[in-house]
C-alpha cells in the first residue's frame, strides 16, 4: 500500500469535519433550539480537520523534513491535491471564525457560514476525486466514487456531530428527528452505491475485478462484510429506523410526547449507531485503499 | 530540441541485473532501493511456453500522469522530454507514486523524497549514455533521440517494430521488442 492507514484517516476526518460543519448549519438553520448540536458541528469541525491535516504532513515525509516545502502544494492547478489544498483552506478558515464566535458567544457573519458550507462541500468531494482521478487504479477510477465518499462524508457528520451531542446531553437528540431521517436515507444510499460500484467497475476492468474480488471473497472479505456492511451499514440502519419509528409513534400519544420531550429514554442506542457509522467511515477508506490493484502493465 | 527515448529488447535481456547495479552506483542507492525492477512474464500453454524478463523503469511518459498529479511541481518534464524531480520541492506525499501505471517511482526514506529512473540527465548533458544502456551486456538496451530518424533507437524502433508496453495507457518514451 503505498497511501495506507494515515492517508486513510486523513481522508475520514476531512470528510467527517466536513459533514460536521454541515450538520451544525443545518441544525442550526433547522432547530435553533438545538443548541448542542449547532455548537458540537461547528467545535468538533476544525479540530477534526487539523488532526486530519496533522496526519498528512507525517505522513508526507520529505515535507515534514521542510516544512516551507508546503508552500508548492498551492503551485499545480493540474493536481487535484493543489485544488483539494485551496478548498480545505478556505474551509479551515471559515469553520475556525465561526468556532471562535460559538466560543466568544457572538452572532455569526452569514456570508462566512455560506462560504463554509460550500467549501465543506467542496473538501468532501475533493477527497473523493483524489482517489477518483487515479487512472492507474481502476477500483478508485469510477464517477461513483465521489458520490459514494460526499454520502460518507456527510453521514459520518452527523454521527460524529451527534455522538458528542448525546454525550453532552442526552435530550438533544430526540428534538432533531429530521437529522436522523437524513441519516437512515444517506446510510440506505451508501450501501447501494458500494454495490453499484462494485458491479460496474468489476465488469468493466480486470484489475478492478481483482480489487472486487479481495474486498468480497478475499484477503478483506472479513473487514468489508463484518466491518463496513454489518457494523457500518446494517447495524446503524436498523436501530436508526427501529428510532424514528417508535418516535412516530411516540409522538401520537400525549404521554408519549411528554416521554420524547423530556428525553428521558436513554442514549445506548445512539451511542452504538453513531459509534458505527464512524468506524464503518474510516473502514470504507481503509479497505478502498487497501484493495486497489494497479492496472497490469505487462 | 532532441527528444529522447530507449529501446529494450527483452529478447536480448538474460536478466543479469548488471544495468540495475550500475543504476544504482550511478544515483549513490542503498541496495534495496532500485529504479529498475524485473518483471517475468510467462505466455503459451506447457510445454510451448515462452518466459519473458522485462525490465521496468521509468517510462519518461508524454503527458505523464505524475507530473500532472504532483502538486508541487517537483515532478516536471524537462525540454528534452525527460521526467524530473526536483528534491527540493517534493513534499513526500507519494501521489506521483500511486498515479504511476508502471509502479517506477520509489520513496527514499532518507529524505522523503520521491524518485525514479532520470535517464541519467546529467551524463546524457554531457553527450555521454545513461549508465544502464553502457553497462548492459548484451545491448538490449539502446537509448538516443527518438526524433531523429537516423538515430540507431529510430531505427531499431522501426526496424523491430518495436511499442511500448501499454500504448493504450498512453505515450511512453521507452519502446520494447519482445
Ligand atoms: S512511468 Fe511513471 S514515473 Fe515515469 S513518467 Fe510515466 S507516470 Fe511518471
Ligand atoms: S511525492 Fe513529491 S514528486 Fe511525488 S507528487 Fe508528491 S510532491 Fe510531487
Amino acid at each position: 500500500m503505498v497511501w495506507g492507514t494515515i492517508i486513510a484517516a486523513y481522508l475520514f476526518l476531512a470528510g467527517l469535519s466536513a459533514g460536521a460543519f454541515l450538520t451544525s448549519s443545518y441544525a442550526a438553520r433547522k432547530y435553533p433550539d438545538a443548541k448542542t448540536v449547532r455548537v458540537v458541528g461547528r467545535l468538533i469541525s476544525p479540530i477534526l480537520m487539523g488532526i486530519g491535516l496533522l496526519l498528512l504532513i507525517v505522513d508526507a515525509e520529505a515535507g515534514l523534513k521542510d516544512p516551507l516545502r508546503f508552500i508548492y502544494l498551492f503551485t499545480n492547478f493540474s493536481s487535484v491535491m493543489t485544488i483539494g489544498t485551496y478548498f480545505i483552506s478556505f474551509f479551515m478558515m471559515a469553520a475556525a471564525y465561526i468556532a471562535l464566535m460559538e466560543l466568544l458567544k457572538k452572532d455569526t457573519n452569514k456570508i462566512v457560514e455560506y462560504v463554509g458550507v460550500v467549501f465543506a462541500v467542496a473538501t468532501a468531494i475533493y477527497t473523493g476525486f483524489l482517489i477518483g482521478v487515479i487512472g492507474a487504479v481502476p477500483l478508485w477510477n469510477t464517477a461513483i466514487l465521489p458520490i459514494l465518499f460526499v454520502v460518507s462524508a456527510f453521514s459520518t457528520g452527523i454521527a460524529g456531530t451527534m455522538l458528542v451531542s448525546a454525550i453532552m446531553d442526552k435530550k438533544v437528540i430526540h428534538h432533531v428527528m429530521s437529522i436522523k431521517k437524513i441519516h437512515l436515507t444517506l446510510l440506505i444510499s451508501e450501501v447501494f452505491l458500494i454495490f453499484t460500484m462494485f458491479l460496474i467497475t468489476s465488469s468493466t476492468n480486470e484489475s478492478a475485478a481483482q480489487s472486487v474480488a479481495m474486498l468480497l471473497s478475499g484477503e478483506y472479505s472479513i473487514l468489508f462484510w463484518l466491518g463496513l456492511i454489518v457494523i457500518g451499514l446494517m447495524v446503524p440502519i436498523g436501530i436508526e429506523a427501529l428510532e424514528i419509528w417508535n418516535s412516530s409513534k411516540l409522538h401520537q400519544s400525549q404521554a408519549g410526547l411528554e416521554v420524547a420531550a423530556s428525553g428521558s429514554h436513554g442514549i445506548t442506542a445512539t451511542l452504538i449507531t453513531e459509534s458505527a457509522v464512524l468506524a464503518g467511515g474510516f473502514i470504507l477508506r481503509y479497505l478502498l485503499l487497501a484493495a486497489a490493484v494497479p492496472v497490469i502493465f505487462l | 530540441m532532441a527528444r529522447y527515448g530507449m529501446v529494450i529488447d527483452t529478447r536480448k535481456c538474460v536478466g543479469c541485473y548488471a544495468c540495475r547495479v550500475s543504476c544504482q552506483m550511478q544515483n549513490e542507492l542503498p541496495v534495496e532501493e532500485t529504479y529498475i525492477k524485473f518483471h517475468e512474464k510467462e505466455t503459451g500453454v506447457f510445454p510451448n511456453v515462452k518466459n519473458e524478463i522485462i525490465p521496468v523503469q521509468c517510462q519518461h511518459c508524454e503527458d505523464a500522469p505524475c507530473v500532472s498529479v504532483c502538486p508541487t511541481k517537483a515532478t516536471y518534464t524537462t525540454k528534452e522530454g525527460i521526467v524530473l524531480v526536483d528534491a527540493d520541492k517534493c513534499i513526500g506525499c507519494k501521489y506521483c507514486m500511486v498515479a504511476c501505471h508502471y509502479g517506477a517511482r520509489t520513496q527514499d526514506h532518507n529524505t522523503g523524497v520521491v524518485e525514479k529512473c532520470r535517464f541519467c540527465a546529467e551524463l546524457v548533458a554531457e553527450g555521454k549514455q545513461p549508465a544502464c544502456v553502457s553497462t548492459c551486456i548484451s545491448n538490449a538496451r539502446i537509448f538516443g533521440d527518438l526524433d531523429d530518424p537516423n538515430s540507431e533507437v529510430s531505427k531499431t524502433i522501426v526496424k523491430m517494430n518495436a511499442q511500448p508496453l501499454r500504448p493504450d495507457l498512453g505515450k511512453a518514451k521507452i519502446y520494447y521488442v519482445r
